[in-house]
């Protein structure tokens, strides 16, 4: 164990009887490291997060937090952790105020100037019963929660549910200035272009298989993409399908589309040198078809 | 059971009444048994006051007194209170859940969701009703208890309207406020208010005519288990009902629909005042989170003050109910059938510790401490595990041992209170009634009953800790504390199964006769013990499993 690695898992695997909720996933995340858990609706996503709190125990495997095992030095692992949970509950009949003092108490102090300072850039009423406050400012509750103690570590499930999209950029923002001070964050979501935005790499798991780790800017590249041109002429299909890691070529008189997953120079190279090229669009595909891409990948390579 | 909000609503009501019912006819089937067995010319020879609280008629035989006592009063008002709380629930109690929203997006109105609700409402309480008039039928025929020339039937009437003028009438507030607990509230206090006062009001003269405002009056004011049906009484309760329909649909067109909300109290509202702000928040802000166990105790505060309440109150007029009662009763109520007493909790009720032994900690004392020690038990784990806060509370740097050794703490500082209120409360009543219990011996008794109850408070714990499931621990805390109940009771009654009785907690409670005798110090170490053990199993349980993360 390096210091250099924040978290790490080793063949975490999670059964609940028949269900396979995570299988044999082995991550390291280093120091200082902003890392996107990527997955569709009940990939494993959740499991994966509790089973590092250490709330559900592994069926096989084991994990790390700070060079400490998340089961045997549990409690001293959370000294120095900020957590926001997944489909965020938290006391209805107290206020934020409240439930900040609460965990504060529990943690033995915290700054309370910081929280003041977090409360202000959220935009968020502490003196209201959280019962009565809507979704998103639970939430931006349960985000102050998770950051007032200037944790070294920040794990979040789905941080940025409910919040506006105002909010969400200050979130992000918050969460790179804490990873520029050292703090580790590792945040779970479904939205690949939230975690493009503040992640260093991302982890995308479906099925609770790990599919791949890769650097945002090398998923960026082999990320699938619906291309769409504009050209002065008829479009000829062959032109493009030449084109590595295009697919799906789609032409309607001077319109051609297609979906790409390559490097966008080779692309527009191509079509310049038959067409003159008017419009270019391209859209960021889902992520499910960012999966198939990897799953295409994973049967080619197994 | 899906097709319509009417069969939605009877989907998720009819366990409940199935509930109420059975208990009920369960109760009407041991009351009939027991007073089979018993010289009635004791209950005849009660305080009037008494009689007219409990409903018991002045020429009595088996039937018509069992009746009397469990359909005319536990019944009416347990089936009054089922009728309410589906009333009061019917927009309110969307609204809290914040479902109503998602109800009224479909193509159905306000008035078809209401009205549907209320169809329902009728209906269930319809065959609740005729279902405990089977029982009725089948409890007489079973015991041959014979209920010639009383109208069951005509009784069950009034009870339909009755029940349906309570529930119509927590429907109207709820709908016209979305204030469930205003609706259940208000509804509640009006029954139990018009059912004391129309036990008591007419033995001065000036009451016969006051009772007849009151809706209890049209319920049993004729008598109609004797007299048969009194048909203008049945007409203005339903008529009355008709119109808090009514008022429900007006209500519930004209205001703005809540969403999903918790209540503000009046400590809120001080609190919102700048002045107040820094004492008020010092009573239920700052101070109430301060840790683990000081928050649970705050969570449970409010059981904590009704049943102290209910403690204190309820011993204090004991005491001088005693002494005033005729030496004539007394004598009568001590021939009572063993079994009987010792289902009570046994004693001597000729001698004053006998009378509280029975009355107050036979059977009450245990289950007041034990509503706040296994409600503590219970939910203080897995409470938070089914309202999804438990994984917030473990990301914070405490251990599953140090919350469940806190949440234990407030459980045994909470059983002891209940007994300290509950010696207040005897104390005080022995004195006004000129009792001259040992004040040590009350103190004696109530250890012994702080212990017994925070035993199955224990046990709920335990169940809790091990299973993360709020319904296992309460009933399996409940289950437990009835058939270890019975077994001493059976075991204090028979020889041969005295033995048996010694395996019954319940036998290191009362056994010794604290009351009289003073601490047995080897009986309380017992119930202490019990406590220690499943409190200690409750670590290892809850240390081993997966924290759930839904109910």
């Amino acid at each position: 164990m390096d210091d250099q690695t924040a978290i790490r898992t080793e063949g975490l695997t999670k059964y609940y009887g028949k269900v396979h909720a995570l299988e044999d996933l082995s991550l390291e995340i280093s120091v200082g490291e902003v890392f996107g858990f990527l997955g569709p609706n009940g990939a494993g996503k959740t499991t994966m997060i509790r089973t590092m709190m250490d709330e559900i125990r592994p069926t096989k495997g084991r994990a790390s937090i700070l060079g400490m095992d998340t089961h045997e030095k549990s409690v001293e692992i959370r000294r120095h952790i900020g957590y926001l949970p997944g489909d965020l509950a938290l006391y209805p009949n107290l206020t934020g105020k409240d439930i900040l003092t609460y965990f504060a108490n529990l943690r033995r102090g915290v700054d309370w100037s910081y929280v003041e300072a977090l409360r202000a850039r959220l935009d968020v009423d502490l003196s209201q019963k959280v019962g009565n406050l809507s979704s998103g400012n639970r939430q931006k509750v349960g985000l102050i929660q998770a950051f007032m103690s200037k944790p070294k570590a920040l794990i979040m499930d789905e941080p940025s549910s409910g919040l506006d999209p105002l909010i969400q950029r200050e979130l992000q923002k918050m969460m790179r200035e804490a990873a520029d001070e050292g703090c580790t964050v590792f945040l779970s979501s479904h939205t690949l272009s939230e975690v493009q935005r503040v992640a260093d790499r991302v982890g995308i798991i479906r099925h609770g298989h790990l599919i791949t780790v890769e650097a945002v800017s090398t998923l960026r590249s082999k990320a699938m993409r619906r291309v769409e041109l504009e050209l002065n002429a008829t479009a000829d299909p062959r032109v493009f399908e030449a084109v590595p890691g295009v697919s799906d070529v789609d032409v309607e008189n001077h319109r051609v589309s297609m979906s790409f997953g390559g490097d966008m120079g080779a692309l527009l190279k191509a079509a310049s040198e038959h067409y003159a090229v008017i419009d270019i669009s391209s859209q960021e595909a889902d992520l499910e078809e960012i999966f198939l891409t990897y799953y295409r990948d994973e049967k080619v390579t197994a | 059971m899906l097709g319509s909000v009417f069969a939605k609503t009877i989907r998720d009501r009819w366990l409940g009444w199935v509930i109420a019912v059975a208990s009920l006819a369960a109760l009407l089937l041991i009351a009939m048994a027991a007073y089979r067995t018993v010289d009635l010319g004791i209950y005849t020879s009660m305080p009037r006051v008494y009689r007219a609280l409990l409903n018991i008629p002045g020429k009595a035989d088996v039937g018509s007194l069992a009746i009397s006592v469990l359909i005319t009063t536990y019944g009416a008002m347990t089936m009054a209170a089922m009728a309410l709380s589906m009333g009061g629930a019917s927009i309110a109690g969307e609204e809290r859940a914040g479902t109503i929203g998602l109800l009224l997006a479909n193509p159905k109105s306000r008035i078809h969701v209401l009205l549907s609700k209320a169809a329902s409402l009728v209906v269930l309480t319809a065959l609740g009703v005729l279902a405990l008039w089977g029982s009725i039928l089948l409890a007489s025929n079973v015991l041959s208890v014979s209920i010639e020339g009383m109208h069951p039937g005509a009784l069950m009437l009034h009870l339909l309207a009755s029940s349906l003028f309570y529930g119509s009438l927590a429907m109207a507030i709820g709908a016209s406020t979305g204030n469930r607990g205003a609706a259940a509230g208000t509804a509640v206090s009006l029954m139990v208010v018009s059912f004391v006062a129309v036990g008591l009001l007419p033995l001065f003269d000036w009451g016969k005519n006051v009772v007849k405002a009151l809706p209890w009056y049209y319920f049993n004011g004729s008598n109609p288990l004797i007299n048969g049906v009194q048909w203008w009484h049945v007409a203005a309760l339903l008529g009355a009902s008709v119109v808090f329909v009514g008022a429900a649909v007006v209500g519930v067109q004209r205001r703005d629909l809540k969403g999903q909300s918790v209540g503000v109290t009046l400590f809120d509202r001080l609190r919102a005042n700048p002045t107040m702000e820094k004492y008020i928040g010092k009573i239920i802000g700052s101070a109430r989170v301060s840790s683990i166990w000081v928050k649970t105790a705050s969570d449970y505060q409010g059981l904590l003050i009704i049943v102290a309440y209910y403690a204190i109150l309820v011993q204090v007029i004991l005491g001088p109910l005693y002494s005033a009662m005729p030496k004539a009763v007394l004598q009568a109520i001590a021939k009572l059938p063993q079994g009987l007493v010792a289902l009570l909790g046994g004693g001597d009720i000729s001698t004053a510790q006998g009378f509280f032994q029975i009355e107050t900690f036979g059977l009450m004392g245990p289950i007041l401490v034990m509503v706040v020690t296994v409600a503590i038990g219970a939910s203080g784990l897995a409470g938070e595990e089914s309202r999804r806060t438990m994984g917030l509370l473990l990301a914070n740097p405490v251990s599953r041992a140090r919350v469940l050794a806190e949440k234990s703490w407030t459980m045994i500082v909470y059983a002891f209170l209940v007994g300290l209120v509950t010696f207040a409360g005897v104390a005080l009543g022995s004195v006004l009634g000129g009792l001259g219990i040992s004040a040590w011996n009350i103190a004696a008794t109530c250890v012994l009953q702080s212990l017994i109850g925070l035993a199955f408070g224990a046990f709920a714990l335990a169940l809790s800790a091990g299973t993360g499931n709020r319904k296992v621990a309460i009933y399996g805390a409940i289950g437990a504390g009835i058939a270890f109940h019975l077994l001493n009771a059976f075991g204090m009654r028979n020889d041969t199964l005295a033995a048996w009785a010694k395996l019954s907690p319940f036998y290191y409670y009362l056994g010794s006769d604290p009351l009289s005798n003073g601490m047995n110090w080897g009986h309380a170490a017992v119930l202490a013990a019990i406590s220690v053990v499943l409190i200690g199993a409750a670590f290892p349980l809850f240390q081993r499993r997966d924290i759930h993360q839904r109910g």
